[in-house]
């Protein structure tokens, strides 16, 4: 290509007036550091605008669904929102120093600043993966993927002490009912008829393994299998004494199931754990269902089988079976369920009913979250760009007295992402 | 794949590769390879596109890869057999170096030109092109609605059809048509300065918008979008098309229309030269100014609205989904919030273009310069506070309904300030209907009707009725096509030669502006009708009552349409068959034209000399459409005095004055003394003459001359208006 371009770059770059950062339409270097200021003072009003709808959204669902904000803060982490506060503001003073440096024409004092904010902006975005981390861990997530392992008093994760790992509960709650439902695995919004005999059974005990996480993530015909296997094993062990149900009922009743996604189907209608006690708790309900994702109409996620049948009624024999047969037991999957569930404990009860179940939509508060330290955070990442891109510059030795605007400005940009976080950590750490 | 969608794609790359190849290519090889790549992938891209996301029909792919190899070729042989031009040259252009369209040379010393010309006129290409698809989707409704029941195609494609309508001309045309586009070529100049305030960005700005551009205009090989342009939720969160291609496009979009913004706020607030107040700017600029505020504090709630919208359509965050415990019309109010400002992002611009036709047109300073100057900052602020009244019907409280309601009123005082000082503008003047000024005051009418109807749609009652009908459709029609596109052909007519350097054809350019005011009225008059009667809008069938009505309307269009299209063709074409056109063709007072025609890389040679604002006492038509002052630069002495003799101002030195002359002169030259005592010398260039002081002056020298009985006509004239405007002036105050 010509050399046109480069001319016309160059004139640009190098310009007419002595010094090699002064662009050519500008009358001098006052003029070219006054709209610079400028503009990066627009840009500013302009970020301020583009996080409003995140505040505004905050101030909507706060005022309209406070019971949200004091159910699921309790998961944000004080200790590292206060921490990263800390962070952030002693960044901005090191980037405001940075400043006060290129005046003064301080080389290295203004490229120690400059590495010290680096530094600060990394450790905030490395508290910033721990916390993200260990969340995706629990599934608290957002919106559709909100699903954690609450225990039955709501008042801890499960995960913690491993007793359902790598699984989620559900947060569906029976609203309607007073009643405490039980287990790791709360009822689940299952399409069924909860008068249909066979589903009237309680549930046995289980443990879903760590395969069921793998089975997730690979989702094979083969490990299904495999999964079934191991969990028909691990009913038969644990499984207390079963039911009998009256005779007469209609057995491998089709019917179609529906459940949020990524939900383990849990028993359909859990007796609760006063009738269990009284001896009438049912039995473990043979087959499972193994379905992964949403309803089968997003078409998003794989659906191994979208339907279940209605479980045979269990009889002793069939749970002996189970457990003699040690996997022999001809069972598909889309046929009837496993519904591996965690029995409530009197104190369990206890905390349920000091606590109550987590409110509707609860996962609307870590959208909430995620979208505004995610968005907060991308702009952190930017701030470390454009902090490394001016050292790289400083080391250089391109700033002095005549010439810091880059400098000015980055720092004006990580004042204000200081702000925004600084507003971030009360809104969403340290409410009550 | 659709078979038209196939033909559309192979016509659009067809007209696109050729014009553009036609256009850009002429001298060297390269070009035209550069243009075989584009239409290339113009071609083969979107059947991809399809194949990889739709039926998997491996048969379109490969038609369409072979035709668009075949134009590829056609282009490499014809383009580089056509004759090949020298490089014109301008009579006005720049003396000492080359303009702006020849200063080099290369496609990369256009795609990575920081000038602002350049950028602006590859923004303006980008724009016709948009245009151009754009229109063919609003023929195709127009088409499919000529009979009830399907007449074209069946309701999923003209649910697509409309969305892409709206979206291309919405997003892509109307909104950076005049700031990004002609306010690019335009307002640096019109403020006397070299460039905008940031060219770097000035250029990432356009690639945003190419990137945007891209990504809405791949919806259609896609399979198209059916979301309606405003991308509603919860059916964007539904929707099967390629909503998310969508939203991204329009992410990137709104982040080129801030940088836009942003730069043109710096270049307008550190780039005025010495002399020039906030109150000496063209208004123009002003408008431009109005619409940079709004760019920049409305867009990025776009940006932030699109971009939850694309994440919660592949993450379910449930921020817009009701399912999980998100708010739908939260997204309305947030999509508003944005683009009620955005209405008037695309409308104050075009206020502006029109206050310089209808001032150069009429001839005349325009009237109650401050008051249109205030108006256009009060509509910026007061868009920010209406957004409410696209949500009437919507569920929002009662108490926000008769707020936003009245709120929506108070828009119209600064609306009508505008229109009220227009009219005055044009009272007793000597208008010129060239192809500018018939823009101008169509722009008048139709953004009358536009704001007045508005009005019905403010009233919370009548909206309940008219909401979501066809009257709807033709309010915003005549507001956003009526008057902002109409302004645009205006300014683009207007401007065109000085960014070209050629005239374009007069005849063909009139007949077209009135083609598009009548092909307009036909086309949205009957939707008002048949909307006040309750036509309800995006429906693809009719009640049969209203097929007269839609007939008539799909008669319009393509008025419209064919008019708007030879306005364009004529307008290219122009770059070959255009006559050189001089620096000052219409007679406009404000710097622009001062500068070379086309003006060189920094737009002028020397500083600008300011004149008063507006004042066109003493510009001249020395031949058909070439203007100049009476009093020329200094440095031009014998033009002067050629300029002089011929308007009747002889000087002294011109040999074979008649008495009157003489006396004449006399004045003429205490005139020259009294400016000389203003002093537009080297040392003091860029700083603004009094011209108040200077028409007293003379007014005085006259006096002192005793030649009041001998006067020229043209100076007693000109001492007239002077005196009336003077009287004007005062009275405002």
């Amino acid at each position: 290509m010509t050399t046109a371009h480069e001319e016309h770059g160059v004139e640009h770059d190098l310009g007419h007036h002595g010094s090699p950062f002064v662009q050519h339409h500008y009358d001098d270097a006052q003029h070219q550091f006054d709209s610079g200021k400028f503009g990066i003072w627009l840009f500013l009003a302009q970020e301020v605008l583009f996080f409003s709808a995140l505040f505004v959204q905050y101030v909507l669902y706060r005022v309209h669904h406070s019971e949200i904000f004091n159910y699921a803060h309790k998961w944000l982490d004080v200790k590292f929102g206060a921490t990263n506060t800390a962070v952030l503001i002693f960044s901005s003073l090191t980037a405001a120093w940075a400043v006060r440096c290129a005046q003064r024409n301080q080389r290295r004092g203004l490229i120690a600043c400059i590495v010290i904010t680096l530094l600060c902006a990394c450790t905030f975005l490395g508290i910033k993966y721990l916390e993200y981390s260990h969340k995706v861990h629990e599934h608290i997530l957002f919106g559709r993927y909100f699903d954690p392992c609450i225990s039955p008093g709501n008042a801890e994760l499960l995960t913690q002490n491993n007793e359902c790992p790598g699984t989620k509960s559900t947060i569906d709650w029976d609203y309607g009912s007073e009643k405490a439902k039980t287990g790791c695995f709360e009822e689940s919004k299952i399409d069924v008829d909860p008068n249909q005999p066979g589903v009237q059974a309680d549930c046995a005990v289980a443990e879903i393994t760590r395969e069921k996480k793998t089975i997730e993530d690979q989702k094979t015909h083969k490990e299904v299998e495999t999964w079934v296997e191991k969990s028909r094993r691990v009913i038969a062990a644990r499984c207390p004494e079963p039911h009998l149900p009256e005779a007469g009922v209609a057995e491998h009743e089709q019917f179609p199931c529906w459940r949020p996604a990524y939900q383990p189907v849990v028993c359909p209608d859990l007796t609760d754990a006063e009738a269990r006690r009284h001896g009438t708790a049912g039995r473990p309900q043979d087959g499972i269902l193994v379905e992964y994702g949403d309803s089968a109409e997003r078409g998003e996620d794989i659906v191994i089988d979208a339907t279940c049948k209605a479980p045979a009624p269990a009889t002793a024999q069939s749970i002996e079976l189970l457990a003699s047969n040690n996997g022999e037991h001809d069972l598909k999957e889309g046929q009837g369920a496993i519904h591996p569930i965690h029995i409530a404990t009197e104190e369990d009860e206890f905390e349920r009913a000091s606590l109550g179940p987590p409110p509707e939509h609860t996962g609307m508060f870590l959208t909430i979250y995620f979208a505004m330290t995610g968005l907060h955070g991308i702009h952190v990442l930017f701030g470390i760009f454009v902090f490394t891109w001016l050292l790289m510059r400083s080391i250089k030795g391109h700033f002095t007295p005549e010439y810091f605007g880059p400098v000015d400005y980055a720092a004006l940009y990580w004042h204000i992402v200081d702000i925004i976080w600084i507003f971030l950590f009360p809104l969403l750490y340290l409410i009550h | 794949m659709n078979l038209e969608i196939l033909v559309l794609i192979i016509v659009v790359t067809a007209l696109s590769g050729g014009a553009l190849a036609a256009i850009f290519a002429g001298k060297k090889h390269r070009h035209a390879l550069a243009w075989f790549f584009l239409s290339f992938w113009l071609g083969v891209i979107g059947p991809i596109g399809d194949f990889v996301l739709g039926q998997r029909d491996w048969v379109s792919p490969i038609v369409a890869t072979i035709v668009g190899a075949v134009i590829g070729v056609v282009v490499v042989l014809v383009v580089p057999a056509l004759p090949v031009q020298p490089d014109p040259v301008y009579p006005d252009g720049p003396k000492d170096e080359k303009d702006y369209l020849h200063c080099s040379k290369g496609f990369l010393s256009w795609a990575l030109t920081l000038d602002h010309k350049r950028i602006g006129l590859m923004y303006l290409f980008g724009i016709l092109f948009s245009l151009l698809v754009g229109g063919v989707f609003a023929l195709l409704v127009r088409t499919e609605l000529f009979f009830p029941g399907k007449t074209i195609v069946d309701q999923d494609m003209y649910n697509k059809f409309f969305t892409l309508h709206g979206a291309i001309m919405v997003f892509l045309v109307i909104i950076p048509g005049i700031p990004a586009a002609l306010g690019n070529i335009i307002m640096p100049i019109q403020l006397g300065a070299p460039d905008v305030a940031f060219p770097r960005l000035n250029l990432a700005s356009f690639y945003l918008w190419c990137s945007g551009a891209i990504l809405l205009v791949l919806t259609i090989p896609f399979g198209g979008l059916d979301t309606g342009w405003t991308l509603y939720t919860p059916y964007s969160l539904e929707s099967k098309t390629p909503v998310l291609v969508a939203t991204m496009g329009v992410f990137l979009l709104g982040f080129s229309s801030i940088f836009t913004g942003l730069n043109f706020l710096v270049t307008i607030h550190k780039f005025r030269p010495q002399g020039m107040g906030w109150f000496q700017m063209p208004l123009n600029v002003w408008a431009i100014y109005a619409t940079a505020i709004m760019q920049v504090l409305a867009t990025p709630v776009l940006g932030i609205t699109v971009l939850l919208l694309t994440v919660e359509r592949f993450a379910h965050i449930g921020i817009f989904d009701p399912n999980l415990g998100g708010d739908p019309v939260l997204f309305q109010h947030f999509f508003w919030f944005y683009s009620h400002p955005a209405v008037y992002i695309m409308i104050i611009p075009g206020m502006g273009v029109v206050n310089e036709l209808i001032s150069t047109y009429a001839g005349k300073p325009i009237f109650g310069y401050r008051f249109i100057a205030y108006s256009s900052i009060s509509l910026a602020l007061l868009s920010f506070l209406v957004w409410g009244h696209h949500m009437f019907v919507s569920g929002q409280s009662r108490l926000a309904n008769m707020v936003f309601s009245a709120l929506t009123f108070t828009v119209a005082i600064p609306s009508a300030i505008k229109i009220f000082n227009w009219v005055a503008t044009l009272y007793k003047a000597d208008i010129r209907l060239k192809t500018g000024m018939i823009y101008g005051l169509a722009f008048l009418l139709l953004f009358t009707i536009g704001g007045l109807t508005g009005l019905f749609l403010g009233i919370l009652s009548v909206d309940v009725h008219l909401h979501d009908t066809y009257f709807v459709v033709a309010h915003f029609h005549y507001v956003m096509m009526g008057s902002t596109l109409v302004a645009f052909l205006g300014a683009l007519h207007h401007w065109w030669p000085k960014f070209t350097g050629r005239m374009y054809n007069e005849k063909i350019g009139q007949i077209c502006a009135f083609g598009v005011f009548f092909g307009f009225n036909f086309t949205f008059m009957p939707q008002f009708v048949m909307g006040a009667r309750g036509m309800p809008r995006r429906y693809w069938d009719y009640d049969p009552q209203y097929t007269i009505f839609h007939q008539l309307s799909t008669i319009g269009a393509f008025i419209l349409g064919f008019s708007i299209f030879i306005t364009v063709i004529s307008l290219v074409a122009s770059f070959w068959t255009g006559k050189k056109a001089p620096r000052n063709p219409w007679g406009g007072s404000s710097l622009e034209w001062q500068a070379p025609t086309p003006p060189p890389l920094y737009n002028f040679e020397k500083p600008p000399v300011l004149h008063e604002l507006y004042n066109y006492d003493d510009l001249v038509e020395v031949e058909p459409d070439r203007w100049e002052r009476k009093t020329p630069i200094e440095d031009e002495p014998e033009k002067a005095d050629a300029i002089a003799r011929k308007i009747g101002a002889v000087t002294d030195h011109t040999a074979g004055a008649t008495q009157a002359e003489r006396a004449a002169a006399m004045i003429h030259a205490k005139a020259e003394e009294v400016r000389a005592e203003h002093d537009v010398t080297e040392s003091s260039k860029g700083k603004a003459l009094d011209p108040k002081d200077l028409a007293a002056d003379k007014a005085e020298a006259a006096k002192v001359a005793g030649a009041g009985e001998v006067m020229p006509t043209a100076t007693a004239e000109q001492a007239k208006d002077e005196e009336a405007k003077n009287k004007d002036e005062g009275e405002k105050k």
